[in-house]
């Protein structure tokens, strides 16, 4: 079998109260992978640790034990191979569309000249469909436009793996349908590998092909993990119809449900 | 300020002052000028007239110094930073400034030398004008608050001197403060202080004012006491001793020039201006001519109210040591005679002006009358001793 | 210039306004650089009126205070000058700025020229040493905690308390010169800048690390522009420390400048001019300031 792109393996970690000096155990052991060109969703309650473990995996917080393999190898310090895309966006605000792109196209291709920097980020504020507002300071757009140039800039550095945390989460339910679907879009058109952090039972079983279900905290493992059996070109309209979207999503509802009462 | 110990005082002159290589330039010099446009620095007072009018009426021109400018400084302190600094060859002083820059008293020891004095006379007790006819002596002035531009100043030895002479000490029953000249008349037209003692305009300014009188000329204290002089290091002189002979003769020539009656007005009009004294005309010729409004209601007419003579009397040196030792600024044994022929040099000045054409005593010594009383340079300690109220034992 | 008589104009109106020239016309026409002008945008008429009534009332104050000066200059013995001789005066230095009569008077021009020449230097050495400086403290908390107390000590020390001390150890008024705005620049630059630099927001930093970028590239890029709102302020108030400074500086060291010129008015008694003197520098700093709105609001970002 081919090696996984990503491999966690026996992951923990610990935080401790600065007061009572307790230490508190966020989650320990914990251990997935993920395939190249999959499109991997890790869903649980918020404060579960998922946005840790992310992060972890990102490189910009240390374990407290177990190893990070990107490719085989382990992985040490936050690196171009694992972009992020954040929940609130981090667009430098000072910089427009264009420049926060370049910003990256520049750190990932320093020794490309001006024009070729040029076309490819003209070519992925085009992806994204903001080539109007590509002179816009993020204050100027919206929260739906702003994590588009999020994506923009993470697809335009080519990363072994794209890391979404919560990506969604601060755009309007409306918003929030398209830009999805544009993602999908993306993901197929670039085969690039993706692994998303969400709370949001529909959009796991929207966008991924695999969900990992978290349990709450402290000491949150991943206790199930489930295939989307529904093909793919997915929409709302198609899944609403098919009895065993409905099925599968009491389940996973149910298992958050009793694990949090548990 | 800082007292200095003899025995170190005498390190520094026994290393500085080689006592033939001393005399030696001034007599031979007579080559190129090794520099010829000089900064001369100098504070707006009546004093510096010889330096000041050097510049605009050309006598630095005439003995080769092209280009030489006078620089104007906020306050002494300055000037001695600016000495000591280089950043001007040579400066107007206090004349008892050389002396304690020389024995490293209130700033680091440099040998320095006055060849030349500047002005005798023209300075003045100045009172707030609501002691008009109320004060007619020292005693009266007990409890008063003084101002002086310096510590080591003629101005300051005068002061305590007359308040000494008239029972009164100065460092217990007065009050004596260091001002810059100009606060001094912005001071007692508030009536912060009493009375200053200070260099002119500034008396004739606080007439001027309507903020005070001229309650004593200091001729009547010294008649003929030095005040200010020009003064340049030693370092200056050894280096560039054809250009430092040529200062000298400027001055020299200056001095005499200005020491005439008929030449003041004109000196008045040449140096009052903005970029030298920065004065109102009137207030500098009633200064000159000695012929001035006292406050007091009357006009005065006394023609030596200043006078310029370059002579720089050793037994100058040798009274303002003893004042400085009366005091308490210098401590310690003092080679008076020593001291004063390194820093005053009465012989090369005589030999300056003799060369020049004019007259010079022919004694480097001579005997002083300060309010009635005489001083013997012969016999220092005995002077100091003579005081009732002074600080040695 | 010796004080004139003081002119006995009737003051019984708001309209008695000092002729033109000077500092108080100066005053009243960089007033009006301020003011946009009467024809604004339909921006309903209320908000035109409230808009418009500042500057009414602004004015109206300018106008009352110089009334009431020229009113009690004339009063008393103590030959005050008025806004008129001050005016005079004013207009005798701006009328004839670049004049040189040697090393101890020289036009107006000039002497703003030689202050603000010592300024810049000054500012900018010092600038970019508290800029740097406060960098490296502001990504170092351990470092910028261990030498806090320091620099705010330092901050508490006036700049012209410097002066003797370095005096002494340079032994050159005009490096000392520099040397006192350089002073007065550093710490409330360094202090801001450090704050800045330690408030940058975390995610900006993640992202310059997963793009790893160089460490130069990060302070270019990513750190001297996000703090950079707080560092123009921090620059914005040591100018103005700066130039406060500059003044005794030049007044107590002999450099020719606008302080210098005080001194030398001061020593004349001259306090018209030295009245004019003080607007002129206020004037300065004024315009100084606008640079640094001005370069504040280009740098200024909404998160």
């Amino acid at each position: 079998m081919k090696m996984p792109l990503l491999k966690v393996e026996g992951v923990s970690k610990y935080f401790q109260d600065p007061r009572s000096k307790n230490e508190f155990c966020v989650f320990s052991d914990l251990s997935l992978s993920v395939k190249e060109k999959e499109f991997v969703a890790v869903l649980g309650h918020s404060g579960c640790g998922k946005s840790t473990l992310l992060n972890i995996i990102a490189g910009i917080e240390k374990s407290n034990g177990g190893v990070v393999f990107l490719d085989g190898r382990q992985t040490v310090k936050p690196g171009l191979d694992r972009m992020v895309v954040f929940q609130n966006f981090a667009l430098m605000p000072w910089l427009s569309v264009q420049g926060n792109i370049r910003l990256a196209v520049k750190a990932a291709y320093p020794e490309w000249d001006k024009a070729a920097i040029n076309r490819r980020v003209e070519k992925y504020v085009e992806m994204v469909n903001l080539t109007e507002a590509r002179n816009k300071k993020p204050a100027e757009l919206s929260g739906g436009m702003r994590q588009r140039v999020g994506l923009a800039r993470a697809f335009s550095v080519n990363p072994r793996i794209m890391l979404l945390d919560e990506p969604f989460a601060q755009i309007d339910a409306l918003t929030r349908g398209v830009i999805q679907q544009e993602l999908v879009r993306m993901w197929e058109d670039t085969g690039i590998t993706i692994f998303m952090v969400t709370h949001d039972v529909d959009e796991a079983i929207l966008l991924s092909d695999r969900v990992l279900l978290m349990t709450p905290g402290p000491g949150a493992t991943l206790a199930e993990e489930i295939t989307i059996p529904f093909s793919r070109p997915r929409t709302r309209d198609r899944l609403v119809e098919d009895p065993a979207f409905f099925k599968l999503r009491d389940r996973i509802v149910a298992f958050l449900g009793h694990r949090q009462a548990a | 300020m800082k007292a200095v110990g003899a025995s170190a005082a005498m390190a520094i002159i026994g290393n500085f002052f080689p006592l033939e290589a001393a005399k030696a330039w001034a007599k031979d010099a007579s080559g190129p000028l090794e520099k010829k446009a000089l900064k001369i620095g100098f504070i707006p007072i009546t004093c510096a007239t010889p330096i000041i009018m050097a510049d605009p009426m050309g006598f630095y021109a005439k003995h080769g110094l092209e280009g030489t400018r006078v620089v104007k400084a906020a306050g002494w302190a300055m000037i001695r930073d600016w000495a000591v600094s280089k950043q001007v060859d040579c400066a107007h002083m206090l004349s008892p400034m050389p002396l304690a820059l020389t024995l490293g008293a209130g700033s680091p020891a440099v040998p320095f030398l006055m060849p030349a004095v500047e002005n005798i006379n023209g300075q003045a007790i100045t009172l707030h004008k609501k002691y008009l006819g109320k004060v007619k002596s020292a005693k009266d002035m007990k409890g008063f608050t003084f101002c002086v531009p310096f510590d080591y100043s003629m101005h300051n030895f005068l002061l305590r001197y007359y308040l000494a002479e008239g029972g009164v000490d100065p460092d217990r029953d007065v009050k004596i403060r260091v001002v810059p000249p100009p606060e001094m008349v912005a001071n007692l037209r508030a009536g912060n202080v009493d009375g200053y003692l200070a260099p002119d305009p500034f008396n004739q300014r606080a007439v001027y004012e309507g903020a005070g009188y001229i309650f004593m000329l200091t001729r009547d204290i010294w008649p003929g006491h030095p005040c200010c002089a020009f003064a340049a290091s030693k370092e200056f002189a050894t280096i560039m001793p054809n250009t430092f002979k040529a200062v000298f003769k400027s001055l020299v020539d200056a001095t005499h020039y200005a020491h005439k009656a008929e030449n003041r007005k004109e000196i008045a009009k040449a140096i009052s201006p903005r970029n030298y004294l920065n004065q109102p005309k009137v207030v500098v010729e009633q200064v000159l001519t000695g012929n001035f409004p006292d406050g007091k209601g009357g006009d005065i007419s006394a023609p030596d109210r200043i006078d310029f003579d370059p002579f720089p009397w050793d037994s100058m040196a040798v009274w303002i040591l003893t004042q400085m030792k009366r005091w308490g600024y210098v401590k310690g044994d003092v080679d008076y005679n020593k001291v004063a022929e390194q820093v005053f040099l009465a012989t090369d000045c005589r030999s300056i002006m003799q060369g020049e054409g004019y007259k010079a005593p022919a004694e480097n010594y001579k005997k002083h009358v300060i309010m009635g009383k005489t001083f013997d340079p012969s016999q220092p300690e005995a002077y100091i001793k003579s005081f009732a109220i002074r600080r040695t034992s | 210039m010796s004080n004139s008589n003081p002119s006995t104009l009737s003051v019984s109106s708001a309209a008695a306004v000092p002729p033109s020239g000077g500092a108080a016309a100066k005053k009243r026409a960089m007033l009006k650089a301020v003011d946009p002008g009467p024809a604004r945008s339909a921006a309903g008429s209320l908000g035109q009126r409230v808009g418009g009534n500042w500057m009414v009332l602004s004015l109206f104050c300018l106008l009352l205070f110089l009334a009431l000066w020229q009113r009690y200059s004339t009063v008393g013995n103590e030959k005050f000058p008025s806004p008129v001789v001050v005016a005079e005066h004013a207009w005798y230095f701006l009328s004839d700025p670049f004049y040189d009569n040697g090393p101890n008077d020289q036009g107006i021009g000039y002497l703003v020229g030689f202050s603000l020449g010592r300024l810049a230097v000054g500012f900018l050495a010092g600038s970019v040493v508290a800029v740097f400086l406060g960098v490296v403290l502001g990504l170092n908390r351990t470092l910028f905690k261990a030498l806090n107390p320091y620099i705010q000590v330092l901050r508490a020390i006036s700049p012209i308390a410097w002066m003797p001390l370095l005096l002494y150890t340079v032994q050159n008024s005009g490096w000392t010169a520099l040397l006192v705005v350089f002073m007065a620049s550093m710490w409330p630059t360094l202090a801001n800048t450090a704050f800045g630099v330690n408030n940058i927001k975390k995610e900006y930093l993640n992202v310059a690390a997963i793009l790893q970028m160089p460490t130069l590239a990060k302070v270019f890029r990513v750190i001297l522009p996000g703090a950079g709102p707080a560092i123009v302020a921090g620059l914005r108030i040591s100018m103005g420390s700066a130039w406060v400074a500059i003044v005794p500086a030049e007044a107590l060291l002999g450099s020719l400048g606008l302080g210098y010129f005080v001194w030398n008015e001061w020593n004349n008694l001259g306090i018209a001019n030295v009245i004019f003197a003080i607007l002129l520098i206020g004037a300065v700093g004024v315009m100084l300031d606008m640079l640094f709105n001005r370069l504040a609001k280009s740098l200024a970002y909404t998160d």
